[in-house]
């Protein structure tokens, strides 16, 4: 009822292009992340698609109609700001009903809707307030609640967490979540923070340098990154890479120490080169393995991160359990799960075991 | 201990001080009304009873006989409301449309209106008088309030006070199926509500205490504003006979100036105090 279709968008500002050729498709009441770093592109596609900017070529559709060339008022979509963007000199009752005013939706109507909004956000004790006198957080829930009165096809979110501290911006993100399940709408949600969108989005679409570099599940993200930027991008810590040869089918890669692994990969095709990606937790200290030296240790609590060096200068970063006793100096084991091993060619591009 | 004496010893100094200022600043307003109290006959033997009685209120009796101030009050408050009214609006829009607005040449209209606030009122009065005069504008309203409406300072003011305003606020209230106008109107004009009142204020007291231009532009008497009608009274300037009645007509003429203080005391201090508190 409500997809958003993106088709063939180009956008440049000058002679500099932000988004070229970007398709891309969220069925309905699906939640879409645009993940990737400052200066993407992320938050302009997404506000292509509320009408703040043009389109230069492309067309946007939503439920079948093209709307690219509609007011952004009349595209049924709702957007939450990264600064909230409420109305500092309206109440909040009044910032919510601002839009339906606009629209001539009835005053007993208007009043059910904020009512509803209202309870579901529990911000009832706010209504008469003014945005000035609200935390960041209960800002944040009346710029939701001022999304969700328009009972648009489409909600918008710019990093709408990002001006949250870190306790709040977690159960913000898990009151999100439910708010989601509750809603039954389409929703997009622009974000830089991976978890976020691991969290929050049915599937991801991680963008970088003017493409969509992946489109996919949170797991299919992690776990089958399409080239090196996703791999490097998603996953924290970042996942380590090391130039090894290959051989063979399920392919053997040798180490620059000489360590010899034997991954899952099978039907690799040529390449001038390769680089091996392993995740820190598939990269475990043990009493056996390759051998390497520690240069900085992390203590997380549950987990210890491992930044190391093997003995040909590669640096590695792996997990120890709980809290760690090794400090900088030592020599460790690592050993290495090499059936969940992913491989790059020369252009980046990801292969990785067939799913079990 | 020690400590918080010491503070309450610093806020005695800060208030006797204050206090101390505060009657320097008011004094000559006091001496004003207590000379024009005092009638002109013994003013003119002597001003430095001005604190003794007896009192008389003759010099307001004759003031009310004569129908002249109360002309030039009317004119002057005409004159100063719509000045001030043209000038918030015409600001506030151009102030709009420079923050907001993508316009050939919007950059270089600004800088011209820069420019209007480096030119002082003496380099243009001759060319503005010539104008008004082919215009058969002197000795009207509109060739007493259509100068006052160029004000450069007002559009730099309020383009400044619109660009800080951010524009999430303007895409929200599009997205929210608002006009460009009613962007305008219903929510960044009220934001500009702190600016309104600084130039307003401004604009009002530079209006009403404007002499040299009404000097030129209004010849007769019906149509002086108080400055000037009140310098026509006055027989010369070092005057020393009727000096209570001259004194009388001083405080008739800032009596609204210190009505509008009282109303908008509030605003006229952080217009003021101005940038750094908002």
């Amino acid at each position: 009822m409500s997809a958003l279709d993106i088709r063939n968008v180009t956008k440049a500002y000058g002679p500099t292009t932000v988004l070229d050729d970007i398709s891309l498709r969220a069925e309905s009441n699906e939640f879409i992340a645009f993940l990737g770093p400052s200066g993407c592109g992320k938050t302009t596609l997404l506000r292509m698609v509320a009408g703040l900017e043009t389109v230069d070529s492309g067309q946007i559709h939503i439920g079948g109609q093209r709307i690219d060339e509609l007011a952004p008022g009349e595209r049924g979509v709702a957007m939450v700001f990264q600064h909230y963007a409420l109305y500092p000199h309206m109440t909040i009752r009044e910032n919510m009903a601002f839009g339906l005013k606009n629209i001539k939706i009835s005053k007993t109507e208007i009043d059910a809707r904020i009512a509803e909004a209202a309870r579901i956000l529990e911000i009832e004790p706010f209504l008469d307030k003014k945005p000035g006198q609200l935390s960041g957080g209960q800002k944040q829930r009346v710029a939701i609640g001022r999304a969700i009165v328009k009972k648009p096809d489409i909600f918008l979110f710019d990093e709408p967490l990002s001006n949250l501290d870190a306790a709040l911006r977690m159960r913000t993100r898990l009151e999100l979540a439910q708010l989601r399940r509750r809603l039954k709408a389409t929703m997009i949600l622009v974000t830089h923070d991976q978890v976020e969108a691991m969290t929050l989005a049915d599937r991801i679409v991680v963008m970088y340098g003017r493409k969509i570099q992946q489109v996919g599940t949170p797991m299919e993200i992690y776990g089958q990154p399409a080239n090196r930027f996703v791999a490097s991008f998603v996953g924290s810590p970042p996942m380590n890479f090391m130039p090894v040869t290959v051989t063979g089918t399920p392919s053997v890669v040798t180490l620059r120490d000489g360590t010899v692994l034997t991954t899952a990969i099978a039907n690799l095709p040529e390449s001038a080169s390769w680089e091996l990606g392993l995740r820190p937790e598939n990269v475990r200290v043990n009493d056996t393995g390759v051998s390497a030296k520690v240069e900085f240790v992390e203590r997380l609590g549950e987990r210890a991160l491992i930044y190391a060096r093997l003995s040909d200068g590669t640096a590695i970063t792996a997990e120890d359990v709980g809290l760690s006793r090794l400090t900088i100096g030592d020599e460790v084991h690592l050993s290495i799960d090499a059936q969940a091993a992913h491989l790059f060619d020369a252009d980046g591009r990801g292969y990785h075991a067939e799913a079990a | 201990m020690s400590h918080s004496r010491n503070q309450k010893w610093r806020e005695v100094g800060v208030l006797i001080s204050l206090i101390v200022m505060g009657l320097i600043m008011v004094s000559p307003l006091i001496w004003t009304v207590m000379l024009s109290l005092k009638s002109n006959g013994e003013l003119l033997r002597s001003t430095t009873n001005a604190f003794h009685p007896p009192y008389t209120g003759e010099n307001y009796a004759a003031i009310m006989a004569n129908s002249g101030v109360f002309r030039w009050l009317l004119n002057s408050a005409f004159v100063s409301i719509l000045q001030t009214l043209g000038v918030l609006i015409l600001s506030s829009l151009a102030g709009y449309g420079f923050a907001r607005l993508e316009f050939p040449y919007r950059n270089q209209l600004f800088l011209i209106v820069l420019f209007g606030l480096a030119i002082p009122e003496q380099a243009v009065i001759i060319t503005r008088h010539q104008m008004f005069a082919d215009l058969h504008l002197h000795n009207t309203y509109p060739g007493l309030i259509l100068p006052g409406l160029a004000a450069p300072f007002g559009v730099f003011l309020m383009t400044q006070y619109f660009k800080a305003i951010p524009k999430e606020l303007d895409e929200a209230a599009m997205l929210d199926n608002a006009s460009r106008f009613k962007i305008f109107w219903k929510v960044l004009l009220p934001l500009t509500l702190p600016a309104q009142a600084t130039l307003g204020i401004f604009t009002f007291l530079a209006s009403w205490n404007d002499y040299w231009w009404p000097l030129i532009s209004a010849t007769r008497a019906d149509m002086f504003t108080l400055t000037v009608g009140i310098a026509s009274s006055q027989i010369n300037f070092a005057q020393t006979s009727g000096l209570g009645y001259l004194m009388t007509q001083a405080v008739f003429a800032s009596l609204p100036i210190l009505i509008v203080y009282a109303i908008f005391q509030k605003y006229i201090v952080r217009a003021v105090a101005g940038a750094a508190v908002r």
